[in-house]
């Protein structure tokens, strides 16, 4: 297959930085930060969890990402040598996220997590104590987030460095004034300290990130249950369900391929450069797959609303009547249309697919409809009578996180060469046929 | 790395061989006579095939109460081997129209043999509902039509969903099985002679291996596989449903669909290295049927073993965490009750002894994973027996618990389905090439004319021709 052959010399290039984008990105964290204290005086409750929705969904698009990294990396994909960097490049919104984490492990109490105040007198609670107390929550996750981070943090690390070098070489000729900013230098300097040559550098990147990969996929996968478990399914007491964690992080999983769709599109039309190694059977695989999971973020909702619904038990139906009834059945309704049905009829056939606009319109829907998603896990499980269905500052307050973090996708890609240079051998091993001797 | 090397990248060539006639001679030579181990081999399938229907037949003559099925634990070793076998069916779909779509090339030599597997399976798992209702001769009221008083089914009923289920399963992997052998069986009527020969004239529908055949051969088989994808899963997740509809504690669990279909292709995959381990050494298949494969397939189970092990710990967490007495009975019944053996069996199988896929040696290694992949099959036929047996032996009332103990025949029908599964799958080594002839061919260098750059040949040659 044709694209699946990788040009020999890919060139460093750079996103360019700063300009209008970049100013409106900052724009936009500064109002969300604004909207996010104003509202934290008027109305705390909802100013929270606005701040959780939007944490989660980007804190999962971020890490989703880097599992899409992990996962084609492990299974030795080729098909997107042109956009690993962008896979990676959403790591870099992960040390804020740990950041903007600690304010909701240190503050949010009775007024999140309803069971803290059930568990005087709720004796189903009061079973769950084990797991569901202050003390190992904070822990649990504190700890979980540090390891999944971390991991993600340091596979992008191995997955950058072998490209380091050759910056480190183009910048000290020169030849890469004109696009790489001043600072990367700084960057470079620290990610290719103790240098030992390109070909033993990536030796050792492939050799590492081979073996950290799996590791990366089963913390992803234990610690975003724990997320799915703590912050959104803890919000019902009584209720629970197996399939939640794993719907919770294939969702992720999908939203980062969804978003690199968007990003890669992007890339495409604006930078022309860039836009030459992001072909159109890069956008075609992309497409299939932000497809794929489509069909599967479905089956998973599926397959946990069939049984719940034939099995008719109260404390398991609460959950899904809450959600389908008054006033939220038309929000649920709008996610199943944003993360279905109009991915699903519009990224079908092949064409939509392999054109940059079509197929960056139908991740946007997919992303906000993520979004969603990530909203109807929380807000209906706290709500109170007489609070807004949907209220503005929510999401006013994500703006705070988009700006974040597209803002540190940016400085990602303008700090690293957009398109990864540096491609792994793909079958180091000899492939000898044992046995016929 | 050279630019033709780039080229090739993931491909798996097989370095020792070196020509189209010799690819035909090798794999055809499977078909030629058979050996004294066959004949054996052959004549063990039979005399199960014996036992099989000498002990449904006693069932049949007697009345299902020779079974052990009793109330509260009216499903058992019939239902546990059916979605045994189901689950088996499942890998052959995965690897030949899953991984045909993720362009994993390593599953051309392999996906023959586990398509047939498919093939198989579902016709033994077929049966168990049969035996399972008793009265054999009632079967076909599983179809869903009206009576005389034109009253249908129940469609609220995941047993008619499994009939729908299990019957378009057959007929899609059956079809894609089949035209995926109809290049290769070509290649087997222009080496056969007399008989054979005419049997594999008309199978083979008058292959030719034009370009224009070619064409329509590729199309047909992408749409197959897309259509065969989504089957994959909802198969499995419908045979789950059997069980998670209904509100016994240790079934009516959410991530039992993906669960199910996780452990099936767990449970195949293993089958696949279990039959293909052998098939390799009798037939002297070593060179198409490298380490690389087994090593290949020993990560996809490590992969569906570990989805496997996470649903086992969500759904023994998620029991404690229901608060729900029941829900916590059942799963502590499950691990220190009665059936504490089956339970541990399968944990030790499919949680355990799988770890070692985690190592490299072990994965090249073809005899360790022989007998990992054996351990694999034991523990997902237990995995099904724990679910089964265990739950409705301990639902929610005490005074209506009650322990299950398998007959002798049910036994004997257990032990028999794996003889006629055998008997179809030594058939088939005999009548059709065990490994995809065409599809090996795109690996070899093509024959070509005069001297010509090796990779400059690779990107221009069609794939592979029929003879």
């Amino acid at each position: 297959m044709a694209h699946d052959r990788i040009p020999e010399n890919v060139p460093l290039l750079h996103l360019s930085g700063g300009g209008l984008g970049a100013a409106l990105l900052r724009g936009a964290t500064l109002v969300g930060a604004v909207a996010f204290v104003v509202t934290l005086f008027r109305d705390s409750s909802l100013a929270w969890k606005s701040y959780v929705v939007s944490w989660s969904y980007f804190t999962s698009i971020a890490a989703g990402g880097v599992a899409v990294a992990v996962v084609t990396w492990i299974v030795k994909a080729k098909w997107n040598w042109p956009v690993r960097r962008i896979h990676q490049s959403f790591s870099a919104f992960l040390p804020f996220s740990f950041l903007l984490f600690l304010p909701m492990l240190a503050f949010l109490r009775e007024d999140y997590f309803p069971w803290i105040g059930m568990m005087a007198d709720d004796a189903i609670v009061q079973k769950k104590q084990a797991w569901l107390n202050v003390p190992f929550l904070v822990s649990r996750n504190v700890v979980g987030v540090i390891a999944l981070f971390g991991l993600a943090l340091g596979f992008v690390y191995l997955a950058l460095r072998p490209d380091m070098g050759r910056l480190r070489a183009a910048s000290a000729v020169g030849e890469d004034d004109e696009s790489s900013p001043r600072k990367t230098s700084w960057w470079v300097e620290r990610l290719s300290a103790g240098w030992l040559g390109d070909a033993e550098e990536a030796e050792r990147s492939y050799r590492r990130m081979t073996k950290m990969g799996p590791v990366v996929i089963l913390v992803y996968a234990v610690v975003m249950t724990m997320l799915a478990f703590d912050w959104a399914m803890s919000l019902e007491p009584h209720w629970f369900s197996t399939l939640f964690g794993g719907w919770y992080f294939m969702g992720a999983f999908w939203g980062g391929l969804a978003a690199t769709a968007c990003i890669a599109t992007w890339l495409k039309d604006r930078d022309e450069a860039v836009g030459r190694h992001i072909g159109t059977p890069v956008l075609w695989d992309l497409g299939k797959l932000t497809f794929a999971f489509t069909v599967f973020w479905t089956y998973l909702l599926w397959s946990q609303y069939i049984v719940i619904w034939y099995g008719k038990l109260p404390w398991e139906q609460a959950w899904i009547n809450t959600r389908t009834g008054v006033p939220w059945g038309g929000l649920s309704a709008l996610v199943v249309v944003l993360c279905f049905v109009v991915p699903f009829a519009g990224l079908l056939g092949a064409r939509p697919k392999k054109n940059p606009r079509v197929l960056r319109a139908f991740a946007s829907i997919v992303l906000a409809g993520l979004w969603l998603w990530h909203y109807m896990l929380v807000f209906p499980s706290l709500h109170h009578a007489g609070d807004p269905v949907f209220a503005i500052e929510t999401p006013l307050i994500g703006l705070m996180f988009l700006g974040l973090f597209l803002t540190s996708v940016r400085w990602f890609l303008s700090t690293f060469p957009v398109v990864q240079a540096w491609q792994p051998p793909v079958d180091p091993e000899p492939l000898e046929a044992e046995g016929t001797s | 790395m050279a630019t033709a090397d780039l080229g090739k990248r993931g491909a798996l060539p097989n370095p020792d061989v070196e020509t189209y006639g010799e690819v035909n001679r090798d794999i055809l030579k499977v078909l030629s006579r058979p050996g004294k181990g066959w004949w054996i081999l052959f004549g063990l399938a039979l005399a199960g095939v014996g036992l099989f229907l000498g002990s449904w037949f006693v069932q049949i003559v007697r009345g299902i109460g020779v079974s052990g099925l009793n109330a509260p634990v009216g499903w058992g070793v019939y239902i546990t081997t059916f979605v045994f076998w189901v689950g088996i069916a499942h890998s052959g779909t995965l690897i030949s129209a899953i991984l045909f779509l993720f362009r994993a090339p390593w599953r051309q030599s392999i996906y023959r043999a586990s398509e047939a597997m498919t093939v198989f399976a579902v016709m033994t798992a077929g049966l168990f509902p049969l035996i399972h209702v008793g009265r054999v001769w009632h079967a076909y009221w599983l179809v869903p039509y009206p009576n005389d008083r034109f009253l249908w089914p129940n469609f609220r009923s995941p047993l008619v969903w499994d009939v729908f289920a299990v019957t378009t399963y057959f007929t899609v992997s059956a079809v894609f099985f089949y035209l995926g052998t109809i290049p290769d069986l070509a290649a087997a009527r222009d080496q056969a002679r007399g008989l054979r020969q005419k049997f594999y004239k008309i199978v083979s529908l008058g292959w030719r291996g034009t370009d224009r055949e070619w064409h329509h051969f590729s199309k047909a088989y992408i749409y197959l596989a897309a259509l065969a994808t989504p089957l994959v899963l909802s198969v499995h997740s419908v045979v789950s449903w059997d069980f998670a509809m209904s509100i016994v504690p240790g079934w009516h669990t959410t991530i039992f669909a993906p669960y199910f279909v996780a452990g099936a292709i767990f449970s195949g995959v293993a089958m696949v290295i279990t039959l293909v381990v052998p098939m390799r050494k009798y037939f002297g298949l070593e060179k198409y049927l490298t380490v690389k494969h087994f090593e290949a397939m020993a990560k996809l189970c490590l992969l569906t073993g570990s989805i496997v092990l996470y649903a086992y710990l969500v759904e023994y967490f998620l029991a404690w965490y229901s608060g729900e007495p029941p829900e916590r009975g059942s799963f502590w019944n499950r691990a220190f009750g009665h059936y504490w053996w089956a339970n541990w069996t399968m944990l030790t199988c499919n949680g355990l002894v799988p770890i070692m896929l985690w190592f490299k040696r072990v994965r090249r290694s073809i005899a360790a994973l022989f007998v990992i992949s054996i351990f694999i099959n034991i523990g997902m036929w237990f995995e099904r027996f724990v679910i089964i047996v265990t739950s409705l032996s301990h639902e929610y009332e005490p005074w209506a618990w009650g322990l299950y103990r398998p007959s002798l025949v049910e036994m004997g029908i257990l032990v028999g389905s794996f003889a006629w599964f055998g008997f179809w799958f030594l058939l088939f080594t005999r009548l059709l090439p065990p490994v995809a002839i065409a599809e090996m061919k795109e690996v070899v260098p093509p024959p070509l004319r005069g001297k010509a750059p090796a990779d400059e040949a690779g990107a221009a040659a069609p794939a592979g021709s029929a003879t």
